[in-house]
């Protein structure tokens, strides 16, 4: 029974993750009908930073709860920043173009990144085990699964709770929602969709760097992560919808659940299961199970 | 004089939709601009608002050239309402959430949601019913009077109405044209965009015929009837 558990709780920590990347790409999409491909390397770029100040700093520096709370802000400002600088320099000259230049140039600044990781960072992975090991591990029958796993998922889920509130409950969200299901009105309602524009896809980004800077103390900051990343929040995303929230939170859920249940018992076929799954909804429902 | 609009150029693409077009409204004034569909009222329209860049020529508003200004600026600081032919009701916001963007938005002559909200339930009570109605689930009638109230909750100056009659029963138009009164009375110019020469010139205290993006006619809205060539080239015959 215990391994069901945690088969259940390996699939809610693989969603979690898959949300907050999902989401972010979500926000951009929504609001801006851009498909981010860097995105992946924003969510590595939130991993290496966290890294980094981890082990140049030294753990020893972050006392108590502040190791876990420091580093990863200290990551997913790095990225709101990298954000910042990308959107109005590389973006904004591309939004009354043809889509496939908006592809482009976000391929092109994935590529960027990542010889920038390799550049600044070296080949190889950087990993920060302590704040995972320090939070020790709960029993769960016979077996025992990581405190750290937990506090992941819970981040998912105080992410999607906080992301509800701030687009259905806030002004901010209102003029958000309003904007992406028509700029050109909202702008005659006298939203400044430029400033808009800037502020969600910096919003986008810190998300992707949250989930970076929060699971590379599990995993490690390696070249290809964010790539890697990237399809599968693209899976989620087919399966969800495009654009959609709530496609991106039941999409993570399924994603991660059939995630789990491939590694476990059709490990060879993992991701192709996966895919298949995208296929099927794709096929069935084009707009995913939640999109317009 | 509020607006004035003068000798404007405006393209689409390679397509000149409007020519030295020129036009004026004074405070507290309706006007109406008549003509067939494709005649260049929409275009006219996103053009006072902003959506369309001007090409040649100047407007100018309260004194103030906005010609270069952004339609958020115009919307928020200047004080043009915007309501589209189409309506374009946010559909997944609820109308109190439409209405309300324009409050949350207006930095002109800011007043409480609660006066707002008063003024236009004064004007479309109606509303009320359908307040915390989604957008997508109104009718069209409905979905029209949101679009108003929504482009009035920015406490506008000047009130554009692209269409505002299209589509509406005889006794629904009947309603429109009185609150098009009442929103007169709150101090507010407004231009209609309208395509039916008789309830222009039933609504309007001054008529401009538009026909391939040039203005045609500028003068008493009774007076169109006189000269039956003009009639029906505003009527597309």
């Amino acid at each position: 029974m215990s391994i069901y558990i945690i088969f259940a709780l390996n699939a809610l920590l693989f969603a979690s993750v898959l949300f907050l990347l999902t989401a972010g790409l979500n926000i951009i999409y929504g609001v801006m009908r851009i498909i981010n491909l860097a995105h992946g390397n924003l969510y590595a770029l939130g991993a290496y930073v966290t890294a980094w100040v981890l082990l140049t700093v030294g753990y020893q520096a972050f006392p108590g709860p502040l190791l876990y709370i420091v580093p990863p802000i200290i990551g997913v400002l790095v990225v709101g920043l990298g954000a910042l600088i990308m959107e109005p320099t590389l973006l904004r000259p591309m939004y009354k173009r043809i889509e496939e230049f908006q592809l482009l140039i976000t391929f092109g600044v994935l590529l960027i990144l990542e010889d920038l990781f390799l550049l600044i960072f070296g080949p190889y992975p950087l990993s920060v085990r302590e704040p995972y090991t320090f939070l020790g591990v709960s029993k769960i029958g016979d077996l025992s699964y990581p405190n750290y796993n937990f506090l992941v998922i819970a981040l998912g889920f105080i992410v999607a709770f906080a992301l509800w509130f701030l687009l259905y409950k806030t002004k901010f969200g209102i003029i958000l929602r309003a904007t992406s299901l028509d700029r050109e009105m909202a702008a005659a309602m006298g939203v400044n969709v430029k400033s808009l524009f800037t502020v969600s896809f910096v919003i986008g980004a810190m998300i992707a760097g949250l989930a970076g800077g929060f699971i590379v103390t599990k995993d490690t900051a390696v070249l290809g992560m964010g790539i890697e990343a990237l399809v599968l929040a693209f899976v989620v995303m087919v399966i969800g919808g495009l654009g959609s929230m709530k496609g991106a939170f039941v999409g993570a859920l399924i994603v991660g659940a059939l995630r789990q249940i491939g590694t476990a018992y059709f490990p060879e076929i993992e991701l192709a299961i996966l895919w298949l799954i995208a296929a099927v909804v794709l096929t069935i429902k084009p707009q995913g199970l939640f999109g317009r | 004089m509020l607006l004035e609009v003068n000798n404007i150029d405006v393209n689409i693409g390679a397509v000149q939709v409007l020519r030295d077009l020129s036009m004026n409204i004074d405070k507290d004034e309706t006007v109406v601009l008549v003509g067939r569909n494709g005649a260049g009222k929409t275009s006219t329209i996103k053009s006072i608002i902003g959506l369309y860049p001007v090409k040649s020529g100047k407007i100018t508003f309260d004194g103030k050239d906005i010609t270069g200004l952004p339609p958020h600026v115009r919307a928020t600081r200047t004080g043009i309402g915007y309501s589209p032919e189409d309506s374009r009701v946010f559909p997944d916001l609820t109308v109190e959430e439409n209405i309300k963007l324009g409050i949350w938005l207006s930095k002109h002559e800011k007043m409480s949601e609660k006066d707002m909200e008063e003024t236009i339930f004064n004007i479309f009570p109606e509303l009320k019913r359908i307040w915390n109605r989604r957008g997508l689930y109104c009718s069209g009638g409905e979905k029209k009077m949101v679009s108003i109230a929504r482009a009035l909750s920015l406490r506008p100056k000047l009130l554009l109405l692209d269409e505002a009659f299209e589509g509406l029963a005889p006794v629904v138009v009947e309603r429109f044209i009185k609150a098009v009164n009442q929103i007169k009375q709150l101090g507010i110019s407004i231009l209609i965009a309208e395509s039916n020469v008789n309830i222009a010139a039933k609504v309007g205290e001054r008529l401009y015929a538009i026909d391939r993006g040039e203005i045609i006619y500028a003068g008493d809205p009774m007076k169109i009837f006189q000269d039956q060539t003009l009639l029906n080239t505003i009527r597309g015959y």
